[in-house]
């Protein structure tokens, strides 16, 4: 085909259009962004104007505390909610990888809480589920003698790292079930036929072979939860203080709230450079593990 | 084998308290929102149903927002898909040399990735300086943005599979590219395609951040009137789960009915390797 189309294939001009917009809405801003990270413009003071001050905007965001605060509790909330999200996946995933009557249905309870919306999820689980003087909280914490624990108010960021968890070990237990389910049924039939029991089958033969979907599940994982913003919006909006707000969500209070743009870029700039630093790093891993694999 | 039976069955049980446990709080949203208001507290599970708090919800203020989710999310998934599936195409077919269609779907595949944040800001000033917040077409753009990338990521690996030798013997056969696009791939990755359409319109249905960010009451989405929902009503929690309802079956039907087509899209390079 290769010699039959002329190597100025003139049906690339198709992919264009989507070209265009996808830089449109993605680099050309993020471009904007860095150039606004050098600059001094807080919006709701017109006096002061608008300069260029060099490196000064990243000096002062390293030299506040709440800067150290978000990035601990990004790092936090992603490694904590990555671990839970992996564990659950792949447990839910191996109770739920075989037949019995229903199985389905107990696959989309699971899945369900994935395609739910940001700000459903964060003002149901706020009001019905963990108000401390009306939700079930409150009934639970009753009958159990004990006082209700005030989720959004002292434990804030374990709080968001659960909701996060609910929302997102879906994701892993899908990517994970396709995983087991790819498995080539004779091989787990072989290792039956020599005698290895459940335990053994799995630990030696299932979990092995679906490393890379586990990888993958963590991989994507990490990206998306990294960029986690709408439950914390309408559940703590990042506090008590910052205490719990991740970058994104820090990064949007300074802009909107506080109209300091330059340092507001500069907190969007890091987020960028640290996902990118990430999918790059994650790209190397999987490239390793799967060059020793041959 | 009594016994065994025995055990299964508890299993089978264990495993289905365990599928209602973890979607309890939607499982207890939707018997909430069936609820009279005085009987919300305490939570009891036996009682009358009314469809009254969907009558008293669903009045033109909310019936506004979701229109305006409709006209967005409906326009992202039509743009969305054609330019996304020109753009697969583009990728597979189009006779580029295989590291330049590779960096051409890797650049798609990050652009979907990088956190919305790095972009609101300029983004923002620019539709201030044009007077474009809060309008239905600017969300729609910045959504195909969004979404573009997702529908090249899902349908590339349907049109991977297609087998070159089908397309080589209709171009022998005289057939024009268009017609062998219609004729011959379409039909193969038709699926494909039709679920990457809903999760686009799951993932545009559901987004807050450039919503909260750019909108405010003329094109503002269902998610935004959500957030706003806390403080403005407090607690008649029998109305804001009916509205809470409302605003998760449309993605969560669709998203359930994709699912397939996300995951296989996802695990594309675990199964490579």
């Amino acid at each position: 085909m290769e010699g039959r189309i002329a190597k100025k294939d003139p049906i690339r001009w198709l992919a264009l259009p989507g070209i265009v917009i996808v830089a449109l809405v993605t680099q050309i801003p993020f471009i904007a962004t860095v150039v606004l990270s050098f600059v001094r413009w807080i919006i709701i003071r017109p006096d002061q104007g608008i300069q260029f001050v060099g490196f000064q905007n990243f000096l002062h965001v390293f030299q506040t505390k709440d800067t150290y605060v978000v990035i601990g509790n990004t790092v936090v909330i992603m490694l904590a909610s990555l671990v839970l999200c992996t564990v659950l996946g792949t447990c839910l995933a191996i109770m739920l990888n075989r037949d019995f009557p229903g199985v389905h249905i107990v696959r989309t309870l699971i899945i369900l809480p994935f395609f739910v919306m940001d700000a459903v999820a964060g003002i149901i689980w706020k009001t019905l589920i963990l108000n401390p003087s009306f939700g079930f909280n409150y009934y639970i914490s009753h009958w159990l003698g004990v006082e209700p624990i005030d989720f959004f108010g002292s434990h804030a960021i374990i709080t968001i790292i659960m909701l996060i968890v609910w929302q997102w070990t879906p994701f892993f237990f899908l990517i994970i079930l396709a995983g087991f389910q790819g498995i080539p049924a004779d091989i787990v039939e072989s290792a039956k036929v020599d005698g290895a029991n459940a335990w053994r089958r799995l630990i030696s033969i299932e979990l092995p072979s679906i490393r890379n979907h586990i990888q993958v599940a963590v991989m994507l994982g990490l990206i998306f939860i990294l960029k986690v913003f709408g439950i914390i919006y309408v559940t703590t909006t990042g506090g008590p203080g910052v205490l719990s707000s991740n970058l994104p969500f820090y990064a949007y209070r300074v802009a909107f709230n506080g109209w300091n743009v330059g340092n507001s870029a500069v907190l969007s700039v890091i987020s960028v450079a640290i996902t990118l630093l990430l999918i790059i790093w994650l790209y190397r891993f999987m490239n390793r593990r799967t060059g020793e694999a041959d | 084998m009594v016994r065994k039976k025995i055990i299964r069955a508890l299993l089978v049980l264990t495993a289905f308290a365990i599928g209602i446990g973890y979607s309890f709080p939607l499982i207890y949203m939707v018997l909430t929102s069936l609820k009279p208001e005085e009987e919300v507290v305490p939570p009891v599970f036996v009682f009358t149903p009314t469809w009254e708090n969907y009558r008293t919800v669903l009045n033109e203020n909310f019936i506004g927002f979701i229109r305006n989710s409709v006209i967005v999310t409906g326009a992202t998934m039509v743009i969305s898909l054609v330019l996304g599936v020109l753009a697969a195409y583009v990728i597979v077919f189009g006779g580029m040399s295989r590291k330049k269609a590779d960096n051409l779907f890797f650049w798609f595949v990050t652009t979907n990735l990088l956190p919305a944040v790095g972009v609101v800001l300029p983004i923002y000033l620019l539709l201030k300086n044009l007077q474009l917040l809060d309008q239905h077409l600017t969300l729609i753009l910045l959504y195909c943005g969004a979404n573009i990338p997702l529908v090249v990521w899902m349908v590339y690996s349907f049109m991977k599979e297609v087998p070159k030798e089908i397309l080589e013997a209709a171009y022998i056969d005289g057939s024009s590219r268009m017609y062998a696009f219609w004729k011959v791939i379409l039909p193969l990755i038709k699926t494909g395609i039709a679920s990457s359409a809903l999760l686009v319109f799951v993932f545009a249905w559901n987004e807050f951040f450039f919503a909260v960010s750019f909108t405010s009451v003329n094109a503002a989405t269902v998610p935004v009137y959500m957030s706003s929902f806390m403080t403005q009503q407090g607690l008649f929690w029998a109305k804001m789960s009916a509205i809470s309802t409302i605003a998760v079956l449309p993605p969560v039907i669709l998203g359930w009915l994709s699912q397939k087509t996300f995951v296989r899209g996802m695990t594309m390079g675990a199964v490579k390797g």
